[in-house]
């Protein structure tokens, strides 16, 4: 059978339970008496530790299920978590994740987990365990019994449990499963049944072990014991609604018959297991006619639920790429339409028109991805770092449904680490400095994404300290940033910027995490090239707030085409507030720099014409200009451009890797005449 | 007996130069080509190759020879090399021959203008002709662009 076909699948359900491992546990971190969280871990687990096992990931399957023996004396409250067991589980999931990486990467998914299965298997056996006879799940016991009915098949622990449960009013079941003939996925038909069981009740005890029956080592038929509320008839039919099941028998137990499956060595018994055991084989002869047809029925109506399907990103590529073609010829049509002049061409091109961007829409919102699939990998991270900086720090999330191209969504994760880090290392203080200051003793990190207008922005406030303007001059002076007589002139906010110049660190000392002087620069270079922005806010002694502004998607953005001379130029709708005419007269220059009053307030000019050097086109010669008012968060300037061509959807192209940066332009786009035309920067003209 | 090497050949004035035929992607007509302020002069601008832009650079100027105004013969020759992809403005490209590797001699220090580090090697083909083995590695060296002055704004 190939396995590959399942393989992508395979990597995409085990991230995705992964991550709800990760997050549970975080969960129940801070609630650890809630045994309803452990529940949803220890089915993720299990998932996780069956689909690895009929994949063949022997490792993944085997660290699962040592974790999974843990967590199982958790559910039944035989063990109380406390951090060691956090931190081995924890390590444990890191240690998967790696794996789960390596098969990505085309690995068998092998690594040595020994020490942390050791530690596992202590947590299991060892002081932590309260009761006196050492869990039933551990795997030496279970590989131990090897008897096959009747006989022995629960010890002393399992015994007791079911009887607790008949006593306390739940139903406890014999079930043996039988698959068919010509069942060619034996473990994962047995992990199906298993699901169904464990979402119905509790399974203490099967035969052949979990571990065997995900190894296919067994024949036909398996045997569960299961503490249910359920009651027979309907489990019995639930678990044949499982494909390829031929039959299931289910046997009410009652204190009585539970004995004969015990190892009791009271003779007594032995009778009673062999009258057993005839009642159950006539029943599964009476329920075997019925199960075929009940299967199918159940199959199909279970097939409608999922709505989503997983796309290769490759895909969704190369359907915006053609999109994008399509979009040029778009323009060009309307161009030609427009000279031709025949009013059914222009019809047809006009819907044409509707028809591609209502395409547009949809084909951006496919490639919108919620920030969360970056965000959800914080919790945890912010809990190691704040464990190792001895801090207590709470993490806060909110927005993470605001939705990014996943373009950006790809390229934003590692700044956020940066800044996240740095304001767990150097934001938030130690718990005594911030009794001290009178605040509480945890500190409060905030992340949140939200919209507004064509951007989304994602922030980072902390609680802490703040950024002393005074101290990033200083050490920028130190560092050869810039000279004392530059930092003094700076603004308290442009002084907080300096702390995203590269080679700078306000850190006394350089730890682990950050301070080596490398980081924040990455973050502001790795943002701007994402057409982003960062800004800081900043108060001393009561925090910082990091903001990240981004553009909503990268790929099509509406554009104001002008023209330079015999050169076409695109400035971004979003940052336009305004076209306009103005008379050359009306310029004052003030300090020198060219000015003019707009609607009460006096802004800067700039000749485009001049910073692009556009060689066939100057504005000086004439007595009145059009200029386009541009705007970076609340600042606006003034360009002086020749003359408009009009509003277009354009298609961003980089312009390649080779030519070096430049500062006005923030890449190009393809015209409807197959011209390239530059696209302009606005936020370049606004200091 | 070495390596047999394909190669493209082009002119630039009365030299032949050669570039291996798998860095070479396309050899295109030259067509208009949209200028890029404030990049180093040898860099003419950028053009639309089927939906992609790829900026394209006069050979002449980047070896510090006299560029010349293009003629009917002039072509673009888009190489890929070093995961960038740069279009190369020359006089013409007309021959796609096979040389033994063997045949080419390190070059000496100064061939036509062009410093000796932008070349491979050089290659007798024929009786009396020789060509010239770009280095493309080397031509290509973002390195060597200039440190482009900040716009004034």
């Amino acid at each position: 059978m190939d396995m590959n076909a399942y393989l992508s699948m395979f990597i995409d359900e085990s991230n995705d339970h992964l991550q709800a491992l990760n997050e549970n546990l975080l969960k129940l971190e801070n609630d650890p008496g809630d045994i309803s969280i452990v529940q949803v871990i220890f089915r993720s687990a299990h998932t996780l530790k069956g689909m690895s096992a009929t994949m063949g990931f022997e490792d993944l399957a085997s660290l699962t299920h040592e974790m999974e023996n843990v967590l199982d004396l958790v559910r039944n409250s035989k063990l109380a978590m406390d951090s060691f067991i956090f931190d081995t589980l924890f390590k444990g999931l890191d240690a998967l994740e790696a794996m789960v990486q390596d098969i990505v990467g085309g690995g068998t998914g092998k690594a040595d987990v020994s020490s942390i299965v050791v530690s596992l298997q202590s947590i299991v056996k060892g002081d932590y365990l309260k009761a006196a006879q050492p869990s039933a799940d551990a795997p030496a016991q279970n590989s131990g019994s090897s008897g096959t009915s009747g006989g022995a098949l629960l010890d002393i622990f399992q015994q007791s449990v079911l009887k607790q449960s008949i006593e306390s009013g739940n139903q406890a079941y014999y079930i043996k499963v039988t698959l068919r003939e010509d069942c060619v996925l034996k473990a994962a038909r047995a992990y199906m049944v298993f699901d169904v069981l464990e979402s119905n009740g509790e399974v203490i005890k099967s035969e052949p072990s979990v571990q065997d029956l995900e190894q296919e080592k067994f024949d036909r038929s398996f045997i569960v014991f299961l503490i249910s509320g359920t009651d027979a008839e309907e489990l019995k039919s639930r678990i044949e609604s499982v494909s390829e099941v031929d039959s299931a028998d289910v046997v009410l137990l009652d204190a009585e018959s539970l004995q004969m499956y015990g190892p009791v060595p009271d003779n007594q018994q032995k009778p009673a297991a062999s009258q057993a055991a005839p009642a159950v084989q006539a029943r599964e002869a009476a329920v075997r006619e019925t199960s075929a047809a009940k299967s199918q029925t159940a199959a199909t109506g279970a097939a409608v639920a999922n709505r989503t399907i997983r796309v290769d990103i490759d895909r969704l590529d190369s359907l915006m790429n053609l999109f994008s073609e399509l979009l040029i010829d778009r323009v060009r049509l309307e161009q030609l339409s427009s000279e031709i002049k025949r009013s059914d061409l222009i019809e047809t091109v006009e819907h044409m028109a509707r028809v591609s961007t209502d395409l547009q829409d949809i084909v951006l919102k496919l490639r919108m991805v919620p920030v969360e699939s970056v965000f959800n990998r914080f919790p945890r991270m912010v809990r190691d770092i704040a464990k190792q900086l001895d801090k207590k720090i709470d993490l806060v999330v909110t927005g993470a449904e605001t939705e990014l191209d996943r373009t950006v969504i790809d390229e934003i994760g590692d700044p956020l680490v940066h800044l996240l880090r740095n304001s767990l290392d150097h934001g938030v203080e130690m718990p005594a400095d911030r009794l001290a200051a009178g605040k509480p003793e945890t500190g409060t990190v905030h992340l949140r994404a939200f919209h507004s207008g064509n951007h989304v922005f994602i922030e980072v406030e902390d609680d802490g300290n703040g950024i002393d303007a005074a101290k990033v001059r200083r050490i920028a002076v130190k560092n050869g940033v810039l000279s004392e007589e530059e930092a003094n002139k700076l603004s308290e906010e442009q002084a907080q910027m300096l702390i995203f110049a590269a080679g700078f660190s306000t850190a006394d000392k350089i730890s682990d995490l950050s301070g080596r002087g490398v980081g924040l620069d990455v973050v502001k270079s790795k943002i701007t090239s994402l057409g982003g922005h960062v800004t800081i806010r900043s108060q001393l002694g009561k925090g910082t707030i990091f903001s990240i502004q981004l553009p909503l998607t990268l790929s099509i953005i509406s554009a104001m085409l002008i023209q330079m001379g015999s050169e076409k130029y695109a400035i971004p709708l979003s940052s336009i507030v305004e076209t306009g005419i103005i008379q050359r007269d009306s310029i004052a220059t003030v300090h020198g720099n060219q000015m003019i009053e707009f609607r009460g307030t006096v802004i800067p000019v700039v000749s485009l014409s001049r910073v692009l050097d556009v060689p066939d086109y100057r504005e000086d010669a004439e007595t009145e200009t059009e200029i386009v008012v541009i705007r970076k968060n609340d600042k606006l300037a003034a360009l002086m451009i020749d003359s408009f061509i009009g509003q277009s959807e354009i298609v961003l192209k980089p312009l390649g890797k080779y030519l070096p940066a430049i500062k006005a332009l923030s890449g190009a786009t393809i015209l409807g005449d197959g011209q390239v035309a530059l696209i302009i920067d606005p936020n370049a003209f606004i200091k | 007996m070495g390596e047999e090497l394909k190669v493209i050949v082009f002119a630039l004035g009365e030299e032949q130069y050669g570039i291996e035929v798998d860095k070479v992607r396309t050899i295109e007509r030259m067509q208009p080509i949209t200028r890029v302020p404030k990049a180093p002069g040898f860099i003419k601008g950028v053009i639309n190759l089927r939906g992609v832009v790829i900026p394209v650079l006069d050979l002449r100027g980047r070896f510090g020879l006299e560029e010349t105004v293009a003629t009917d013969n002039s072509r673009i020759i888009i190489v890929a090399a070093n995961e960038l992809e740069v279009g190369f403005i020359v006089d013409s490209a007309n021959d796609v021959i096979d040389i033994d590797s063997d045949t080419i001699d390190s070059p000496p220090e100064v061939v036509g203008g062009i410093k000796a580090k932008y070349l491979q090697g050089i290659a007798k083909i024929g009786e009396k002709q020789l060509l010239v083995m770009l280095n493309l590695s080397e031509v290509l060296n973002r390195k060597e662009i200039i440190q482009l002055e900040q716009l004034e704004v």
